[in-house]
């Protein structure tokens, strides 16, 4: 066999950016009901409606907001979509609707600016080379992470600095968590039925938006090097993060050098013989970025260091995962193993805060393949309109 | 306590096939495909060991082994697998046996049944509950399953092909299957 090289399918080769829809008649406007969810009698104060939603196996265990008409439909009528609008299709052939998205969004206590950027995150994990269908059954604790670029980062206020994978105050939490939500009730995720996750994560509450800090990077931005500039959002299905620590590194090649030889850890999916192939994804802060990008202006070059020392020597793993990985083609001329097939299968993205010091890796889960998507804004349907 | 409506935030689809398909009768004669993937060498080892058997009773018998299921070799596979149902009579398909392979296995023994062919999906009884869930919510709440022991994989294949030889007979239940001659000249 021979090394197995990630190359898009035909299907994904052109994101093209949805127009919005016009309307005049919009869902304040109307006589009829455009809603057409099953309606439920609850409580609606929150410790009841908490109780009720998780006895029907909606909730993930913390305070929900109840999904009242007026709440779902002030939501819609702040934004310009269509409820019935099919955004992606999720595991079990289950369309994902844009009314769908909301009343799971109002659930999580996403404001309703966040819509957009919500039909582009559910797009990318519908996309069928995400695989969602893997992403939600596995043993693995996997869940998406999402990186954000364009302006919509500083309109939402999504976090790039300080604390921006996690534990910063701010609406990442609860996008992701709209997000997670979504992949429960409408995707059918559930530890122990349709998720054998063996530990999940606690990533499986509210996931992981984060920025790319596009003005501290020496390189374009991500989405815009995977063809989508402006306004667009990445999703990468992640094991978790891994924190990696270097003080002690002054070159751009010695800090990748740490970096790379700290994500290819041997237990991680990347170097697994039952994965055929595997992207990466390493968050550099942008003081280490500065310093590698001074010294390397090409991001090529980055991932390509990166790539080189993401990999271990074969003969130190034992004779059944050598043979494994043999057997797959994976142990190269040089006796390596590669955490990714390619130098461009490396992604990298700038984040993080002033303080340095850490890098962030993030580990596949598998053949689950990284999506860019545009984020549509009102702004860009006014341009449309005007064309 | 203010009482009110909610709207239900979930969806599922709504069509089902709770029927099992039809059955694969004599195997005399017929192409019988298994599905393979990287994953389980235990499955490898019953699956010729059954393969064996069905040969032995007149049925022809062919093998496709599943791989990455994204990108362009995605798409490969994807008509690859294709091919293979449009070249068999009868579907064996495995190996249920972890959560994502679950769930491929499961989705390809869909892809087989809807295509109108006899599809049994093996599993491990660990994910055997599984493999019916997510077999309903792939619209086919009927599909065959047939469960191996747990745990299989981490077993020696001396210990494994015991186990096959064990499940044949049950295998052939599920899948509606006979060795018609053989049962003849018995």
């Amino acid at each position: 066999m021979t090394i197995e090289l990630i190359r898009p399918g035909a299907h994904r080769a052109a994101p093209v950016l949805k127009p919005l829809v016009s309307r005049d008649c919009g869902p304040e406007g109307c006589e009829i009901d455009w809603l057409a969810s099953r309606r439920h009698e609850a409580e609606l104060d929150i410790e009841s409606f908490g109780r009720f939603a998780m006895a029907q196996g909606w909730g993930d265990g913390l305070p929900l907001v109840p999904p009242t008409d007026a709440r779902v439909r002030t939501f819609l009528s702040s934004n310009d979509r269509y409820p019935d609008e099919v955004v992606g299709t999720l595991p079990g052939n289950v369309p994902c609707t844009v009314e769908k998205i909301v009343i799971n969004a109002v659930m999580a206590g996403a404001p309703a600016e966040s819509l957009e950027l919500l039909i582009a995150m559910i797009a990318s994990i519908a996309d069928p080379d995400f695989e969602l269908y893997g992403v939600n059954a596995t043993t693995a604790p996997v869940y998406p992470a999402f990186v954000v670029n364009g302006p919509v980062r500083h309109a939402l206020d999504i976090p790039m600095s300080y604390g921006c994978l996690g534990g910063v105050p701010g609406i990442s939490a609860a996008v992701g968590r709209a997000v997670r939500l979504i992949m429960r009730n409408v995707a059918g995720q559930t530890a122990g039925g349709t998720s054998q996750t063996t530990f999940g994560s606690p990533g499986r509450i509210a996931g992981i938006v984060t920025g790319e800090w596009e003005e501290k990077s020496p390189w374009a931005p991500l989405a815009e090097r995977r063809g989508v500039a402006g306004d667009a959002v990445t999703s990468f299905g992640t094991m978790g993060t891994m924190n990696v620590l270097d003080t002690t590194s002054h070159s751009a090649s010695d800090f990748l050098e740490m970096v790379g030889k700290s994500y290819a850890y041997v237990g991680c999916n990347n170097f697994s013989g039952a994965v055929p192939f595997g992207e990466a994804l390493i968050a550099l802060n942008p003081i280490c970025a500065e310093i590698v990008g001074r010294e390397m202006p090409d991001i090529e070059a980055v991932q390509e260091t990166l790539w080189k020392y993401a990999s271990v020597d074969a003969r130190y793993l034992n004779r059944h995962h050598r043979d494994q990985l043999d057997g797959q083609g994976r142990i190269r001329s040089d006796g390596r193993v590669y955490a990714a097939p390619e130098p461009k299968d490396v992604l990298v993205f700038v984040a993080g805060g002033l303080g340095g010091l850490h890098a962030a890796c993030f580990h596949t889960f598998g053949t689950s393949l990284s999506q860019t998507k545009p984020v549509a804004s009102v702004q860009s349907a006014a341009h449309s309109a005007a064309a | 306590m203010a009482v009110g409506l909610v709207l239900d935030p979930t969806a599922r689809r709504e069509d089902d096939i709770a029927h099992a398909g039809p059955d694969a009768g004599s195997l005399v004669g017929k192409r019988v495909g298994f599905r393979l993937d990287r994953m389980w060498r235990a499955w490898d080892w019953i699956s010729e060991l059954w393969a064996e058997k069905f040969r032995e009773a007149g049925a022809e018998v062919v093998f496709w082994r599943s791989a990455g299921r994204t990108g362009d070799e995605g798409e490969r596979c994807e008509r690859e697998y294709q091919a293979f149902i449009e070249s068999i009579d009868v579907a064996v398909v495995g190996l249920a046996n972890c959560g994502s392979c679950t769930g491929w296995t499961v989705r390809d023994a869909i892809t087989a049944a809807n295509a109108g062919l006899p599809t049994t999906a093996i599993a491990t009884a660990n994910f055997e509950t599984f493999a019916h869930e997510i077999a309903a919510r792939g619209g086919r709440s009927g599909l065959r399953v047939h469960v191996l022991p747990y745990p299989l994989n981490e077993q020696l294949k001396q210990d494994v092909l015991p186990i096959g030889e064990a499940h044949f007979e049950g295998v052939l239940r599920t899948m509606g299957a006979s060795l018609a001659a053989r049962e003849k000249a018995a």
